[in-house]
């Protein structure tokens, strides 16, 4: 049960309603909408996020998912489970959520890379020289630091879910496609 | 030594540039501008949340070098140490800070110590007892509580980042606190 009230949606101001009716009607959304001077700062920032066209939207909802997982973040997992079936085989999300048997699940070795960065600086908060060198090899400077980026937000927004308890939505879902243009 | 070149505002949008100038032009920012599509975003929900009247600064900078201490970021510490400073924050408080326990027994009045607790439960268990959570949420209301785990999240995950780029302290430039908003 959420420990802290929910906005309504009806008393947002025009464009935060917008952007959550393009986004969802999410009780994340109307439990930071609590916070009127950051939250439509924050809305622009998931916006480029998921606008991106950097990643694919499997390959984010890989990292999304692992973050989750890692941060132990019921809500995440819950809204990206869901979304994540639309690109991921059931035995993937559960080598992500579950096994950790990512050689197995048939992830590409792109997919790898992501997954260990991720692991690694979630749990130690630091990356290896090695492990750094083999992700800025693969990805770049412009797409590492973007998917440094990814695992930053959700990372934190994990904090923000599980201190506040917030109960997952019984049906309405995040749209990552869900942008302006 | 830095992992990635620096992005120089010369080479950004004109939106990012003026945000990363107003911000001193920090090593920071000049790395994460490396993620040309999603820093400004990134950089328009740091300024609403630095610009916010609605938290205290002192208590978000003691949030700040909490977080900076318990994920372990020299770079946020060796920022905000001296933007604490300047908001009124004593040695003794920030040394009670960067220590394990030492804060429990310190000068800070009780919002500010059960702030603290919660930021340190979170952050060592990633996530927070009830008590702890409705004692913060009775002191501060619903917004200054959203808003001080919004501080945490972000310093949270902006130390992954510094961590994972490694990026060096800056010589001399410190962040600039720009004036606050007039409370809506």
């Amino acid at each position: 049960m959420s420990r802290i009230p929910l906005t309504s949606i009806e008393q947002q101001p025009e464009p935060v309603r917008q952007w959550m009716a393009r986004r969802g009607n999410l009780n994340v959304f109307r439990l930071l909408a609590n916070a009127p001077h950051v939250f439509p700062g924050w809305t622009q920032m998931v916006d480029e996020l998921f606008d991106s066209p950097t990643f694919s939207r499997r390959m984010r909802e890989v990292v999304i998912l692992r973050v989750a997982h890692l941060q132990n973040s019921r809500y995440e997992l819950g809204q990206h489970i869901a979304i994540a079936r639309g690109g991921l085989t059931d035995q993937q999300i559960s080598a992500i959520v579950e096994t950790e048997d990512f050689d197995a699940a048939g992830f590409s070795p792109t997919e790898c890379t992501a997954l260990d960065v991720t692991t690694e600086l979630c749990t130690t908060h630091r990356l290896r020289d090695d492990t750094f060198a083999a992700a800025q090899a693969v990805f770049g400077d412009e797409a590492l630091t973007e998917l440094l980026m990814i695992i930053s937000c959700y990372y934190g927004l994990a904090l923000v879910l599980n201190a506040v308890d917030l109960d997952v939505d019984a049906q309405a879902r995040f749209r990552p496609r869900g942008g302006a243009q | 030594m830095t992992r990635i070149a620096y992005r120089e505002p010369e080479a950004m949008t004109q939106q990012a540039r003026e945000l990363t100038n107003a911000r001193g032009n920090l090593n920071v920012y000049r790395a994460l501008g490396n993620a040309e599509k999603v820093f400004t975003g990134w950089m328009v929900a740091g300024n609403a949340a630095l610009t916010s009247p609605v938290l205290p600064v002192r208590l978000r900078e003691l949030v700040v070098l909490r977080t900076a201490y318990l994920m372990d970021s020299p770079y946020e510490l060796g920022q905000h140490r001296d933007v604490a400073r300047t908001a009124g924050v004593g040695s003794d408080e920030i040394s009670a800070i960067l220590s394990e326990s030492d804060w429990k027994e310190g000068s800070f009045n009780p919002t500010e110590r059960t702030v603290l607790q919660l930021a340190t439960e979170l952050l060592t268990t990633s996530s927070v007892e009830a008590e702890t959570f409705d004692s913060v949420h009775t002191a501060l209301g619903s917004e200054a509580t959203v808003e001080l785990l919004m501080v945490i999240s972000r310093y949270a995950g902006l130390a992954l980042m510094l961590n994972a780029l490694d990026v060096d302290l800056d010589e001399s430039a410190r962040l600039p606190i720009p004036p606050r908003r007039e409370p809506s």
